[in-house]
């Protein structure tokens, strides 16, 4: 098909570049027509009224038809009440001469009913929905849907998609013929769209009337539980301030993933509205950005660049950053690529942001797929199957091939497609190479193993033999959030979430190294505090990554992955010494010495006077508690410890890097900087933080505008832009 | 209200021109477009799906339109035309192709050819023009714009994943 189309397809494309020529050589752009429109639609007459009319003479039209209807059904139903008495009677009387008939009589007029006249021919279960792994491979045969939900599903890719609300209704094959023959203006699809187009909305549900969009765009942020509807967070609770003389360590994961981002994107530019405050997690939000962080010159997976300066939120306050930049591999020396699909095809994926979309990024990505790479497919529904066995990434034509012949339906039995797709990915496992299972999913499991607990344990056991796992989730309405982030930490992968096309490219295309090679697992952070520098700290998002502080020299404890060319920066809002520290009161301990450290309690006390802390502190494995006298220690604010383990290694190595804080001001920080903290604050104005301090969205349009620096694929313009949402909702 | 129009009318007005309006007419329809799309109400979805229906507003319009003044359509086949725009150009209004353009133009192509485009692009130049300018033939100068325009949108296509 692609092969007929392919001169018409070259001549457009050579169009589109004559049009983007005529733009970056010519000079040619595109007006900013905003103000001559908006004036038009406050000054033009609504030429809808006569629609409105024409749509309430239908709607008078129907509504007599209605009641006609129901007079009818009122009559009918009366005539047959007035009559039953008598049919009953009647047929007491026959049943009374009857009863004498021999059985056999009886038997042999059932025999001549016809046996389906009273049964509907049951459809097949889901389990007949995929064939055996066996067969399908022999076969190659599609997946074929079960007769039951044939109807719920377009029957081929290549089949017109049902209409569904937000999306524009597909051009009709005969659009051009009809232009010629036909007489009357027409529509791209007559039935959706009318003259211009104006109708399409009401009634395939993009406006905000009630009708059968309903059910697709209900308003349900948050869920209740697996295979129930709505989306589902794992509360967050924002971290504390914590005073330095109690908690002089500061341990957590780091943690790359970027979902809440684009679920936090979803909710804002798409449906208008706030995002529930745990579906944001602010780490996510500050590591969605790529920063201009140098990568590593030596043999070190990670570059680390810390930085300090006034927090632009409270001016007496200051603000750490702590940027990790992974090492980048360039494309042409990306390691084999082992990967498994593992495609959530069930008819909760029957959805054009879920499945259709999930194709597409697959596409993408197989495209990008070198000889000596190799992609299999496996699909869950009912049952699991595999679609396409382990095949060299050079036939990427049998790829997308099998991508396309993917059609949704059944329910969702996703315990048993991970254990194919691990069990696929080592039968082709690569020693040297990268091996990977990606989950392509809304999370909505509703059969067989459906707790994140088991799901969870299945995935880290089968993490430790070298097979990692990614998750790629997809749409709205059951979004499983929080079960997929937690599969992906323990399965030493990334989550991200998928709400378009330009995303699926930023994660399988831009950002295709950092996706699927990891170049250190296991990587934590602790920061030890110097009391005479710092008295109190509170570390920005990360919530739901925080180690206690032994966990950090525990090589046993999981931590979080970093990708080739990942960005990670972490955030900490410092409360200098001398200066109060907003912990929790707690009463004063009765049992200690007075005087003596009460690590792990929190202090009541606030903030120490630096003058009275003890010549040293006791500061967990510091190799050198700061001694009088050795003034640059002892001018240090704190040091960053990092551990991180190579990807084959199960022994972890530590970095350290101590900071010193030279008073630096908010703006002789580089753009950077800034725009991190921009985000940071937005996301604390979502979460309604009560550590927002005096953070407000004019002050974070003020900094992400002047911070948004190089910009080439619009990614912080659209922070802008969400911003801008943010605050037009929250007035 | 604003912010469908800022956001999308630079790539409604392109995907127009890219049908084969000229600049005026881009203008009209355009404006048209948001007008039949927000006199009702629009309630915005993704950005994609939003890009997607306007296009097909626009489409419409530009249908109508060409329809009235009883003209054949269009010279290009409209299907196709938003199958190569979906595919190629993207949900971003067009903005993805031409950051991708203007890095190819500068590794993608030899400093010869990309002297020939500018000329025919930024000067307006006719091909004897710029044959006389780069010492080539004419039939030269077709060739070199052709190679150059084809590894730029190889480049180009690669870089933006298609």
């Amino acid at each position: 098909m692609s092969e007929s189309n392919q001169p018409p397809r070259d001549e457009l494309a050579d169009r589109l570049m004559d049009q983007a020529l005529r733009e970056t050589l010519g000079g040619e752009t595109p007006p900013d027509l905003s103000d001559r429109i908006l004036a038009a639609v406050e000054e033009k007459p609504r030429p809808s009224n006569q629609r409105k009319e024409r749509a309430m003479n239908r709607s008078r039209f129907w509504m007599k038809a209605g009641f006609g209807a129901v007079a009818a059904c009122l009559m009918v139903g009366f005539t047959i009440a007035m009559l039953m008495p008598a049919v009953e009677s009647t047929r007491d009387s026959a049943r009374r001469d009857n009863m004498g008939q021999a059985a056999g009589e009886i038997g042999a007029a059932e025999s001549q009913v016809p046996r389906s006249a009273g049964r509907n021919p049951r459809p097949d279960t889901d389990e007949s929905r995929y064939p055996t792994s066996h067969e399908l491979v022999e076969t190659e045969t599609e997946v074929t849907p079960a007769p039951g939900d044939a109807p719920a599903r377009p029957p081929s890719s290549d089949a017109k998609p049902p209409v569904r609300p937000g999306v524009p209704p597909p051009l009709d094959p005969q659009m051009k013929v009809e232009l010629h023959d036909i007489g009357t203006p027409i529509a791209p699809r007559g039935d959706m769209l009318d003259e211009a187009g104006e109708g399409w909305m009401e009634e395939s549900g993009v406006a905000s009337a009630p009708g059968k969009g309903e059910a697709m765009w209900h308003d349900d942020a948050e869920g209740v539980g697996p295979g129930r509807g709505g989306d589902q967070y794992n509360h967050l609770v924002d971290n504390p301030f914590k005073a330095v003389v109690d908690h002089p360590l500061s341990t957590f994961s780091i943690d790359v993933d970027t979902a809440s981002y684009a679920n936090v994107r979803r909710f804002l530019l798409s449906e208008n509205r706030l995002p529930p405050t745990d579906a944001v997690r602010v780490e996510e939000l500050i590591n969605y950005f790529d920063y201009d962080y140098a990568p590593p010159t030596d043999e070190t997976p990670f570059a680390s660049h810390i930085e300090v300066a006034e927090c632009p939120w409270r001016a007496k306050h200051r603000l750490v950053r702590i940027g990790l930049k992974g090492r980048v591999i360039p494309d042409d020396e990306r390691p084999a690529s082992n990967l498994v699909f593992l495609l959530d095809v069930s008819g909760s994926m029957d959805s054009p942001d879920k499945l259709p979309l999930l194709k597409e990024g697959m596409k993408m990505l197989a495209r990008r797929m070198r000889e000596q790479d190799r992609v299999a497919i496996v699909v869950y529904a009912g049952s699991e199957g595999l679609v396409l066995p382990s095949t060299p990434g050079s036939e990427r034509e049998q790829i997308i091939e099998a991508l396309d012949r993917l059609q949704a339906g059944g329910s969702t039995n996703g315990g048993a497609g991970i254990e194919l797709a691990y069990r696929i990915a080592q039968e082709s496992f690569l020693e040297e190479g990268v091996n990977r299972v990606l989950l392509c999913t809304d999370g909505d499991f509703n059969v067989g193993t459906t707790s994140t607990g088991d799901l969870v344990r299945n995935v880290e056991q089968k993490a430790t033999a070298g097979v990692f796992l990614s998750v790629l989730g997809f749409g709205r309405g059951n979004l499983n959030d929080s079960m997929m982030e937690e599969i992906s930490n323990k399965g030493n992968g990334n989550y991200a979430y998928i709400d378009s096309k330009r995303e699926a490219r930023k994660v399988l295309i831009d950002q295709l190294g950092g996706t699927l090679v990891t170049i250190a697992k296991d990587v934590k952070v602790q920061v030890e505090f110097n009391p005479r520098q710092v008295a109190g700290y509170r570390l920005i998002g990360y919530a739901n990554r925080l180690l206690a502080p032994e966990d950090f020299n525990d090589d046993t404890k999981d931590a979080g992955e970093i990708g080739a060319g990942h960005t990670v920066t972490a955030l900490y809002e410092i409360v200098p010494a001398g200066e109060e520290v907003a912990t929790p009161d707690v009463d004063p301990l009765k049992y200690q010495p007075s005087g003596g450290s009460t690590a792990g309690l929190p202090s009541s006390a606030g903030s120490p006077d630096p003058s009275d802390l003890p010549e040293e502190e006791e500061t967990g494995d510091s190799p050198s508690p700061p001694q009088a006298g050795e003034g640059s220690v002892m001018d240090e604010l704190l040091t960053v410890k990092l551990r991180y383990k190579q990807p084959d290694e199960d022994t972890s190595s530590k970095l350290e890097f101590p900071l010193v804080d030279a008073g630096q001001r908010f703006g002789q920080t580089d753009d950077d900087f800034q725009f991190a903290a921009a985000v940071a604050a937005f996301g604390m104005l979502l979460r309604d933080s009560k550590y927002k301090g005096d953070a407000t969205y004019d002050a974070v349009l003020e900094i992400a505008e002047s911070a948004a620096g190089n910009d080439p694929h619009g990614y912080r313009a659209e922070l802008i832009e969400m911003v801008r949402r943010a605050k037009a909702l929250t007035q | 209200m604003a912010d469908l129009v800022r956001t999308h009318q630079a790539g409604v007005w392109r995907y127009l021109r890219f049908l084969g309006c000229d600049a005026g007419e881009a203008d009209d329809f355009t404006q048209e477009t948001f007008l039949v799309v927000l006199r009702d109400g629009f309630e915005q979805r993704s950005k994609a799906q939003t890009a997607a229906y306007l296009r097909t507003v626009a489409r419409n319009r530009l249908l109508m339109s060409r329809r009235r003044r009883k003209c054949r359509p269009a010279e290009v086949d409209l299907e196709a035309a938003e199958a190569v725009w979906a595919e190629v150009a993207g949900d971003d209004g067009l903005d993805g192709y031409l950051a991708a353009l203007a890095e190819c133009l500068q590794s993608a192509i030899a400093p010869r050819a990309r002297q020939a485009l500018e000329l025919q692009y930024r000067e307006r130049a006719s091909r004897a023009a710029i044959a006389a300018e780069l010492d080539l033939a004419v039939e030269g100068v077709k060739t070199l714009l052709r190679r150059a325009r084809d590894a730029l949108r190889q480049c180009v296509e690669r870089k933006i994943g298609r």
